[in-house]
């Protein structure tokens, strides 16, 4: 096992080694290849370790280097991190196999050579922070996941919009890391020591604080609303096998921590479950909302990612709340389904990111308004799309389904609780609950409606081709994954060894496809003859793509609907030609959204700091007599805090 | 040897002398009269070195005594009349932060406070009370010469503030702490830089520092807009 794993490591750093090696040399896209290779083969030895870890239950653990007595870089696997080292190491392999044609779509040699150095480097990272045993080696991986994820994000450097992304990345990431700091300085003041057990020895009151500090660090991470808002922007701003990275398990590793700190280490108190069951809540309803009215189809993906780590989160409190109330069963259900759709969510998501990736190399653009009629020019990718789209859209047997399924069942725990204040929270948490799966299936009715079906609504569209095989098996592999995730789902559960009160899917997707077959042999048999024909068109000689359902347009009556929510501005300004105002000289129309978010939490706080510095950068910058007025002031200071204190 | 109630009353004048002569250096606009009033400070200054010197017979004091008188009551004064002639202002009218008045007002408040705060500290240490005062009024007096250069605007007033300053480390090292001599002499040494310098600048650049600070703007050190 050791071999295995640290054998795996070593593959991960030699793959990480050599494009950078062959770029100091200049050898040609080969090593690429090789690289990429490697890596595979790296985690696949890890996934092996893990995979044995958590079917056999053993507990690995490790030694890798002691920098002090104090400090070390120690690792240890036990059922928990190895189901997610397990579910990095899937994701991360099919990654890679995207990433071996998509590589090579990259413009300037020098760049596909740090991607693919930096790619290896971090899902090292990523396993590491999950693999860590102490605080101290989980914040050093974790500050290489952040810095290396940034660098590939900063990939299209020159781009104003990447450059946003980058900067809004950094600071989120250096601002969960210094809650984590926080966090993890308290506890060692606390205990002395950086072990994750010792957390539990806090003081009470303490155990809260550093609950919240953790809360925020790993939330930010994660990408709750309201820390969430670098996500949208670096998934988008990123190449898509990094979002796909990104978004599929980089965030669940902020879960991860939350899992790992709140449930297993520390005993939760009744309101950490409310905590997350508000912010879960809000983050998976709002989430969908503001993925509903995004036309750019990575970053529609980014905030469907939003939204489902608010359903883990949803999972997460609830956990918290049956736990506190020794309801045994619903509490198993909601964090079994809370892992469960983790695990769903970043094999869905990165299968719909790596398809999205293929979509916009192909027609070069992100605004699906300008895609279209993409099924009959990419069929395969159309379908494993579809597939991912059922999926997040939570639609039996997939997935999706089964774990959210989970969490309703959970929720419906609630009545057997005597409280009624915590019922009709828990009530309205599922009413939330309901309307975030609706809203969410709307949304990728029109992604998938928007982008694949109709005629191609521009001339990239019309121009694009079948995506290279490298890029269609990785997403295939997720794909399989997602039907068999869905079916077997009891079967998987129960071999796990969890006996819990979940529907059997298998008997389900035999009937529905039973269904679906003799639906098909009817329609052979009883063949209606079609005839095919141009659509009226109210008179119009010929129809142009133009005048096709846009996503503007689908998304419209729910944007109505969540008027309170978007604040739609819509401006129309007219010029007239003549006093009277008849002749229309021209006319300008725009509709924004407000971003509540953006304007009013994040500007404010940032321009509250730039103010503060430039308030201390002019106090810097004056003439003699006020900085010997400072001084003066300073030394005045000084001797009535002595007369006073000594 | 001179009686010690007789020693220590003329200490005491000695002190309200210099507080009066510090009162008038925050306060005097005309620049001949402050170049005066400087000297005759220092002057003071040397007459209480040469009382203690009277009092203690340690030959260091004499020492300081007619460093003090020959640098600080004949030369740098001389020194600075004589910039004055060259110079088109005879009178410093422009202050900053403070006015004269408002800056009594604080020296007296910090006279105070520095007393409170010798007490408390060093009134065990030192059980006489004119080391005390010493200390407390050569501190106020670094302090009021530091007023001095923050709130005046002209460079050779700046100048005799940095020069009062002296004076009362000068005071403070005269009770409290027994400096080296050597050490007073390089301080002596590094006042005429100061002067040297003070007239460079005074001359070269108009006689205030607001004009040089521009200047440095303009090389790109720091825009201001």
């Amino acid at each position: 096992m050791e071999i295995l794993f640290l054998g795996g490591c070593a593959l991960l750093l030699l793959a990480c080694a050599l494009p950078l090696v062959s770029l100091l040399f200049k050898l040609g896209k080969a090593s690429h290849r090789i690289a990429l290779f490697i890596t595979l083969a790296g985690i696949s030895c890890i996934t092996t370790t893990a995979l044995i870890c958590f079917f056999t239950g053993a507990d690995y653990q490790q030694l890798i280097y002691a920098l002090t007595p104090e400090l070390t870089f120690s690792i240890h696997l036990d059922k928990l991190a190895a189901f997610f080292v397990a579910l990095i190491g899937f994701v991360a392999f099919c990654a890679v196999i995207y990433s071996f044609n998509y590589i090579e779509h990259g413009a300037i040699e020098k760049r596909k050579h740090v991607l693919t150095a930096l790619l290896p480097l971090f899902i090292l990272s990523m396993i590491m922070v999950v693999a860590a045993d102490n605080m101290f080696a989980l914040l050093f991986f974790w500050e290489i996941m952040s810095i290396s994820s940034f660098f590939l994000v900063m990939y299209d450097r020159e781009k104003a919009e990447t450059q946003k992304a980058g900067i809004f990345y950094f600071v989120m990431t250096q601002l969960s890391t210094f809650f984590l700091f926080i966090a993890f300085l308290l506890v060692y003041r606390y205990t002395g020591t950086f072990d994750i057990e010792a957390t539990d020895a806090l003081p009470q009151a303490v155990k809260s604080f550093a609950f919240i500090a953790l809360f925020i660090g790993f939330g930010t991470k994660a990408g709750l609303i309201p820390f969430h808002k670098w996500l949208p922007y670096a998934h988008s701003a990123s190449p898509s096998n990094i979002s796909a990275l990104m978004s599929g398990v980089m965030l669940k590793i902020a879960i991860y921590g939350l899992c790992r700190f709140t449930f297993d280490v520390l005993q939760p108190e009744l309101w950490w479950g409310f905590v997350l069951l508000v912010f879960g809540t809000v983050s998976a309803v709002l989430g969908v909302i503001y993925a509903l009215k995004e036309h750019d189809l990575k970053k529609l993906l980014a905030y469907h990612s939003i939204e489902n780590i608010g359903i883990i989160v949803v999972g997460l409190g609830l956990y918290v709340i049956f736990n506190h109330y020794g309801l045994q069963t619903p509490a198993n259900l909601s964090l079994v389904g809370a892992l469960f759709h983790t695990l769903n969510h970043a094999i869905f998501k990165s299968l719909l990111f790596m398809t999205a990736g293929s979509v916009v190399q192909a027609t070069g653009t992100r605004n699906i308004e300008e895609m279209g009629g993409l099924v009959k020019k990419m069929p395969v990718t159309a379908v494993l799309f579809l597939i991912g789209s059922c999926a997040i859209s939570a639609l039996p047997p997939l997935n999706g389904f089964a774990s959210e399924i989970m969490i309703f069942l959970s929720y419906l725990g609630a009545f057997e609780l005597d409280n009624p204040v915590i019922e009709i929270v828990m009530v309205i948490g599922l009413a939330a609950f309901a309307l975030m799966s609706a809203l969410a299936a709307t949304c990728f009715v029109k992604a998938f409606g928007i982008v694949f079906l109709a005629k191609p609504r521009s001339k990239e569209a019309g121009k694009a081709m079948e995506a290279p095989p490298g890029m269609l098996v990785g997403p295939a592999i997720l794909a399989l994954t997602c039907i068999v995730l869905g079916v077997f789902s009891f079967q998987i559960i129960k071999a796990v060894g969890y006996e819990l009160p979940v529907p059997d899917m298998l008997p389900v997707s035999i009937l529905l496809l039973l269904i679906t077959a003799i639906f098909v042999g009817l329609l052979k048999l009883f063949r209606v003859p079609v005839r095919i024909g141009e659509t009226w068109g109210c008179g119009i000689q010929k129809q142009t793509p133009a005048m096709e359902y846009t996503a503007t347009g689908f998304s419209e009556p729910i944007v109505t609907i969540f008027k309170l929510i978007y604040r739609t501005k819509k401006t129309n300004e007219k010029e007239y030609f003549d006093p009277a105002k008849s002749i229309t000289k021209h006319t300008k129309a725009k509709i924004a959204t407000f971003q509540f978010f953006e304007e009013r939490v994040y500007m404010p706080l940032a321009n509250l700091f730039m103010k503060s510095a430039a308030f201390i950068s002019e106090k810097h910058n004056k003439d003699l007599e006020t900085f010997i007025l400072y001084a003066f002031i300073t030394v005045v200071l000084l001797l009535v805090a002595a007369g006073l204190w000594l | 040897m001179i009686d010690t109630i007789i020693f220590s009353d003329i200490i005491h004048g000695l002190f309200v002398l210099i507080l009066g002569t510090a009162a008038l250096i925050i306060t005097q606009r005309s620049l001949s009269s402050l170049f005066n009033i400087y000297a005759v400070q220092s002057f003071i200054l040397a007459v209480m070195a040469i009382v203690l010197f009277i009092e203690n017979g340690t030959l260091n004091l004499l020492f300081i005594a007619l460093l003090t008188l020959a640098v600080k009551t004949i030369f740098i004064p001389l020194f600075l009349h004589r910039v004055l002639k060259r110079m088109p202002v005879k009178r410093d009218l422009q202050f900053s932060f403070l006015s004269p008045a408002s800056s009594i007002i604080i020296s007296t408040i910090l006279l105070f406070v520095v007393y409170l705060f010798f007490t408390n500290i060093a009134g065990e240490v030192f059980n006489d009370s004119l080391i005390l005062l010493g200390g407390v009024i050569g501190i106020s007096l670094i302090l009021m010469g530091m007023m001095v250069i923050f709130s005046r605007k002209r460079v050779i007033t700046k100048t005799i503030g940095y020069l009062t300053m002296e004076n009362g480390v000068l005071l403070f090292s005269l009770f409290m702490a027994e400096m080296p001599f050597i050490i007073e002499f390089l301080i002596v040494i590094d006042l005429l830089m100061i002067l040297v310098l003070s007239a460079v600048l005074a001359f070269g650049i108009d006689s205030s520092l607001e004009e040089f600070h521009k200047k440095l703007n303009r090389l790109g050190i720091w825009v201001e807009d």
